[in-house]
């Protein structure tokens, strides 16, 4: 499963949005998920992939494909490529 | 000089036995009790296990993105706000905003909120405090969200003066209209306090009342001399104030008038009351509504059914009252929606604007053997029904000692309004 496609379920999930409204640049505020929704999310990234986030989620993500590129960054430099299913997955991109 | 009066022209509830006032009062008029044992294992450990909940699930109210942001208190505060709204067929998108207000009571807060963050921080040594912490459990939350959601843009205030807290958010609001600085005030209490936090706090204050071993559901027994303590609720009630003439204008249905509110502190000690404070409040709020002692129909007590409250709040009636005390029917509501703290006082004035509509006084349950100090007329077991009640009085009394005293009236109570012009 790639990196976008498990941050729309997670959004999907948790924001009552459907697929079609999470494509790559939709921006993050005209979907409802502000500054704070984002931060909670990043918990439940945290899980996913088995990353440590802490506080340094940087203010400048403003559209989907923002998030999926820093989690891949996260991913990378960690070293954690993990997939939701916990098998060694290359999140795609 | 032309004075302003109050108008009751909405109400809401959502609390322990019904969700709508028709619901609450239904239930209240049979001596049904909402008052359970907390059976989930989030309670376990307790010594009192009781308290009484509202059967409320906030998803089926609120969008998934948006509940996320509102703690229970919230939650409650704006569906009941929502309903004393509608009932007043009140629409703030043709109200000129910074005339209309918010005053809201809260002891508590977001207490689920602050609970759930402790946990993360103490007891899960997790970094993961949710983000919407701050801003879900301050105590002005619940005001705060009324505001935007309706866009009523002048004063939004919270008041946290423990029980009696909505008691004085309803009496500040009132004196708002009456002053002139606005029109319309949405005003009313929210609590949700059942967490075991919170629970276990007020237990190792010795003020809960022990279950009732044969039936959970009779565990507060106002001025019983069996009584051991008070229940804690949650719920949350509001009613729509308007300026008098304001509501004539626009064809609204007036419910009852405001008239009083009478507002002391006892000085003396953080948890025991006074006669003389309670009693002050209620000459007070006589004052305000220019009536005589005679002039009261109803009294929907304080009633806790604590050791200390309860004598103390019959001696400051007969104080107030004399002799006419004993013909006054006194009840508490408490035995049957339990403690509600900050939410209390806006419940029980609703409730007593309802008996006021419907002449039916609501019992005091549980009350088979009264404290020989309680000696009162109580409405032991049983409601009252075709009743003539033209004044109603609400007491609300708190640790902290601020006592808060409402008086409602039939709005067509013209003998008084003119003798007190």
């Amino acid at each position: 499963m790639s990196t976008l496609e498990t941050l729309q379920d997670i959004l999907i999930d948790e924001f009552a949005l459907t697929r079609e409204q999470l494509t790559p640049d939709a921006e993050l505020n005209a979907l409802g998920v502000d500054s704070l929704d984002l931060l909670e999310l990043m918990f439940k990234i945290e899980d996913r992939y088995k990353l440590a986030i802490r506080d340094d989620v940087p203010t400048t993500l403003s559209t989907v494909n923002d998030v999926v590129l820093y989690i891949d960054g996260l991913l990378g430099r960690q070293g954690k490529a993990l997939g939701a299913d916990g098998a060694a997955l290359h999140a795609a991109t | 000089m032309n004075i302003r009066r109050v108008a009751v022209t909405g109400l809401g509830v959502v609390a322990p036995l019904g969700a709508s006032i028709d619901d609450l009062f239904t239930n209240l008029k049979a001596g049904r009790s909402g008052i359970a044992r907390l059976a989930a294992p989030a309670f376990e450990g307790l010594r009192s296990p009781i308290g009484a909940c509202v059967a409320f699930d906030g998803a089926a109210h609120f969008a998934a993105a948006k509940i996320r942001m509102l703690d229970r208190v919230s939650q409650l505060a704006l569906v009941a706000a929502a309903q004393a709204i509608a009932d007043a067929k009140l629409d703030f998108t043709t109200e000129r905003s910074e005339r209309c207000g918010v005053s809201v009571g809260t002891s508590m807060g977001g207490a689920e909120t602050t609970d759930e963050g402790y946990h993360t921080i103490y007891a899960e040594r997790s970094e993961r405090v949710k983000p919407y912490t701050v801003l879900a459990s301050m105590t002005n939350a619940a005001a705060s969200w009324i505001g935007i959601d309706y866009g009523i843009c002048g004063p939004n205030l919270t008041y946290s003066t423990a029980c009696s807290s909505s008691a004085v958010a309803l009496g500040e609001a009132a004196r708002r209209i009456r002053s002139g600085d606005v029109d319309v005030m949405l005003a009313g209490g929210t609590e949700a306090p059942l967490t075991f936090g919170v629970l276990r706090a007020w237990e190792a204050m010795r003020t809960i009342a022990s279950p009732d071993l044969h039936d959970p559901s009779a565990s507060c027994r106002p001025f019983a001399q069996t009584r051991t303590g008070l229940v804690l609720g949650e719920g949350a009630a509001f009613v729509t104030l308007e300026e008098w003439n304001h509501a004539v204008a626009r064809g609204a249905q007036i419910r009852a008038e405001l008239t009083g509110y009478g507002l002391t502190t006892d000085c003396a000690h953080i948890t025991r009351p006074t006669v003389a404070g309670q009693a002050g409040a209620m000459r007070a709020a006589l004052t305000s509504a220019g009536l005589s002692r005679d002039e009261v129909d109803y009294v929907n007590a304080h009633g806790t059914a604590t050791l200390q409250n309860d004598s103390v709040e019959t001696a400051a009636i007969k104080e107030v009252f004399g002799k006419r005390a004993y013909q006054i029917p006194v009840s508490s509501t408490k035995s049957m929606h339990g403690h509600l703290l900050g939410a209390a006082g806006a419940l029980e004035f609703v409730i007593a604007v309802a008996s006021l509509e419907r002449g039916i006084v609501p019992p005091t349950m549980h009350l088979d053997l009264p404290d020989p100090a309680c000696d009162l007329d109580y409405v032991a077991g049983h409601a009252r029904s075709g009743m003539i009640l033209r004044a109603v009085m609400s007491n609300s009394f708190a640790f902290g000692g601020t006592n808060a005293v409402l008086i409602a009236e039939q709005p067509d109570n013209e003998r008084r309004r003119l003798s007190r012009q």
